[in-house]
């Protein structure tokens, strides 16, 4: 009998403060379907690892934290559409990381939402939309961006390059013509005294339109560039690369995005002795690395590539952040939880990652890498991986916030 | 100089990769009338398949084999599917082909994933033909287009002078009459759909190793053949062949062109004011490369809307 009121009586409690307190609902605005879902996927895999995480270490106000997916279908109308079917849903932190042009979107409905329902504000956590104008012109309050930018990216990268010998004095930009692909040839310009170059020629083309990229290397092969430098993804790099080879072109590439899967297997040895400069490497990370890529290796079935690991340590700073909101009627408190992100920092195996308030930018170390069969973790089940050339620290992968950042603190 | 010719190479080679893909749709258009939306599709297939044996029999076996097997999947297509809509028209086969597409493509995804496979020419292809300059030009390149013209050539043939092209061309203007003098049109119909996609599947497993074999495939040369079956006229080989050579030609050399309408207005001293105003008045041309396209095929349905080679009607 006094073992049945036993159990009966936090039971009790549990229901009590169930009824009063609703968990927190994490929803995740991907692009689950259609061309550019094998991002959108990668991203969720890195997210369901991290909130399993979170929920292991208790959840949140005693609760665990829930994951909502919603497919954005790889447009912003349709991210636009899910967004309020999450609000509805009663989601408060919304994910997401693929395409700027989404981002963008999601940003300023976010914003425009929390304008109009005060009391009742959301926040989005963007673990991969890098267009500058993020934390710039349109940063917000309720905006993190937990992850790097192209003028971040193309620091380390020129002076990452410019270390092993491999940047040259001639370098040839080419990049998408969008929010992105305009930002990194910016930065590719603004770099050119730092790294001790020119920039011989800057080209701008149509997003994953192009198949046969032999027109453009003749082009830069008549440029005489040693080095090219891009922010193409997807299939925009691997052809890119693959034509670059076929033309016989000897120039390094230094890139960004060049770890996406499917890039090594495709390009094979053309792949070796060009550049990344990415959030993440293992190798980079030592015994910390090694942990966690055999624990998500435990957890997923497959060793964390590509954005993974930069969205389980965006998630983890959110984790963080909420371990020191305090619940408010049982609830979250999303004004609250975004000032505790403005002091948050967190221990990755790639060292401190911490947020800067002024406009909601990461300060996160870097690592440039160069594709290498001495690589320790091998990409795709090839003989090639992704080998270390320097870690650069959050102070020195930092840049200035952009003067265009006017941010409204509610 | 040698920048003009690589130019020039660069651009007919890629037109002749999209004639191979386009010339099956627009066969199969001028001979049944049915705009095949899944015909992007069998260029995927093709590539698949050629990846998928080429581990077991080697490239060129796997690319003959990968053909053969596109052919059958259109057979299959046409017996089984197209036929028995035929009768409730073209807008009932058109959606069955736009549905086929998205199968053919999420059934790939389940198969081989979602990133690109590890398709690649062989090494021994892997060479470049000649130099220029620093530059140098790849072999396989030229196969590709000597594939494509080989194509041209014997399907031309075929069909003007053997008596199958004979039976072929009357079965698509009189079907009642030619089934009278006992020929079967069914199966007329079903050969016509089964070559236009071995062809389809033919460049695919070709091209496919020298570009990239993705799911994505069918959609990113899906549209562009369209266009050029637009712009030749729907329905003509001839002028699908021209049609993408002129579209070949022309984004190849856009891209070496950076030029702007402000240039333009240079020649009448306006250059600051083009260059104050921006927008499309700075857009350079090569950054409309692959947009090129769409403004010829939008130029010819406005001047000539049965397209270039296009019979009036």
């Amino acid at each position: 009998m006094i073992h049945l009121r036993q159990s009966i009586v936090p039971m009790a409690l549990f229901a009590a403060a169930a009824a009063q307190a609703a968990p927190v609902k994490i929803g995740l605005l991907e692009t689950l379907s259609g061309p550019q879902a094998s991002t959108g996927q990668t991203y969720r895999s890195g997210v369901r690892y991290a909130v399993e995480k979170m929920n292991s270490a208790g959840g949140w106000n005693g609760q665990p934290v829930q994951l909502v997916e919603f497919d954005n279908q790889g447009g912003p109308a349709g991210a636009s559409d899910k967004l309020k079917a999450a609000i509805a849903d009663g989601v408060q932190i919304v994910v997401q990381g693929s395409s700027s042009a989404i981002g963008g979107q999601i940003t300023d409905d976010v914003r425009k939402y929390n304008l109009r329902n005060p009391g009742h504000e959301i926040v989005y956590i963007n673990v991969g939309a890098e267009a500058l104008e993020l934390t710039g012109e349109r940063c917000n309050f309720h905006h993190f961006r937990l992850t790097a930018n192209a003028q971040m990216r193309t620091k380390v990268l020129v002076q990452g390059m410019k270390q092993v010998k491999a940047l040259g004095t001639k370098v040839y930009s080419i990049n998408q013509n969008y929010s992105w692909g305009q930002d990194m040839e910016r930065a590719i310009v603004d770099n050119a005294q730092a790294g001790g170059y020119q920039v011989v020629e800057k080209t701008l083309h149509d997003v994953n339109k192009i198949q046969d990229f032999a027109p453009y290397i003749a082009k830069i092969s008549a440029s005489g560039a040693e080095t090219v430098i891009t922010g193409n993804w997807s299939n925009d790099l691997l052809l890119l690369m693959k034509a670059a080879k076929a033309g016989g072109l000897k120039a390094h590439f230094g890139t960004v995005y060049l770890d996406q899967p499917g890039n090594i297997t495709n390009a094979g040895d053309l792949a070796l002795g060009h550049f990344v400069a990415h959030t993440f490497n293992a190798e980079a990370g030592g015994s910390d690395g090694e942990r966690f890529v055999a624990d998500f290796t435990a957890k997923t079935g497959h060793a964390p590539v590509f954005v993974e690991p930069q969205a389980v340590y965006g998630l983890e700073m959110v984790a963080e952040a909420l371990r020191h909101t305090k619940p408010a009627n049982g609830q979250l408190d999303v004004n609250a939880f975004a000032r505790a992100m403005e002091t948050t920092r967190v221990k990755t195996p790639m060292g401190e990652f911490s947020m800067r308030a002024a406009d909601h930018q990461l300060m996160m170390p870097l690592v440039v890498s160069m594709v290498s069969k001495d690589a320790k973790y091998k990409a795709d089940g090839t003989d090639m991986g992704f080998k270390p050339v320097k870690v650069f620290s959050a102070e020195e992968a930092s840049v200035p916030v952009q003067a265009s950042c006017k941010m409204q603190r509610p | 100089m040698d920048a003009l010719v690589f130019a020039l190479l660069n651009g007919v080679i890629y037109g002749l990769l999209l004639f191979m893909v386009s010339a099956g749709l627009t066969l199969i258009f001028g001979m049944m009338g049915v705009l095949n939306f899944a015909h992007a599709s069998f260029y995927m297939l093709g590539a698949y398949f050629a990846y998928a044996l080429q581990g077991l029999v080697g490239f060129a076996p796997a690319v003959v084999l990968a053909t053969v097997l596109a052919g059958a999947v259109g057979a299959g297509v046409e017996r089984f599917f197209l036929r028995r809509v035929h009768r409730h028209g073209h807008a009932h086969e058109l959606l069955l082909t736009f549905g086929l597409s998205f199968i053919v493509a999420e059934t790939i995804k389940l198969l081989f994933g979602n990133q690109p496979v590890d398709y690649r020419i062989p090494p021994a292809l892997d060479v470049a033909a000649f130099v220029v300059g620093s530059q140098q030009y790849p072999a396989y390149r030229l196969l590709m287009g000597g594939v494509a013209l080989a194509m041209f050539a014997v399907l031309y043939l075929l069909l003007t002078r053997t008596r199958v092209g004979i039976i072929v061309r009357s079965a698509i203007y009189k079907p009642r009459m030619v089934e009278a003098l006992g020929h079967n049109v069914q199966l007329v119909f079903m050969g016509v759909f089964a070559v236009g996609a071995a062809l389809a599947g033919l460049a695919g497993a070709i091209a496919g190793a020298f570009y990239t074999t993705s799911p994505n495939m069918a959609l990113e040369i899906g549209v562009m053949v369209f266009v050029v079956v637009v712009v030749g006229g729907l329905g003509s080989l001839g002028g699908a062949m021209l049609a993408s050579l002129l579209i070949g030609v022309m984004t190849s050399f856009a891209v070496g062109v950076d030029r702007s309408l402000a240039d333009l207005f240079a020649v009448v001293g306006a250059r600051d004011w083009a260059e104050g105003v921006g927008g499309l008045l700075t857009l350079k041309l090569s950054s409309l490369a692959a947009t090129l396209p769409f403004a010829l095929m939008l130029l010819v349905l406005l001047v000539r809307p049965s397209g270039l080679m296009g019979s009036k009607n």
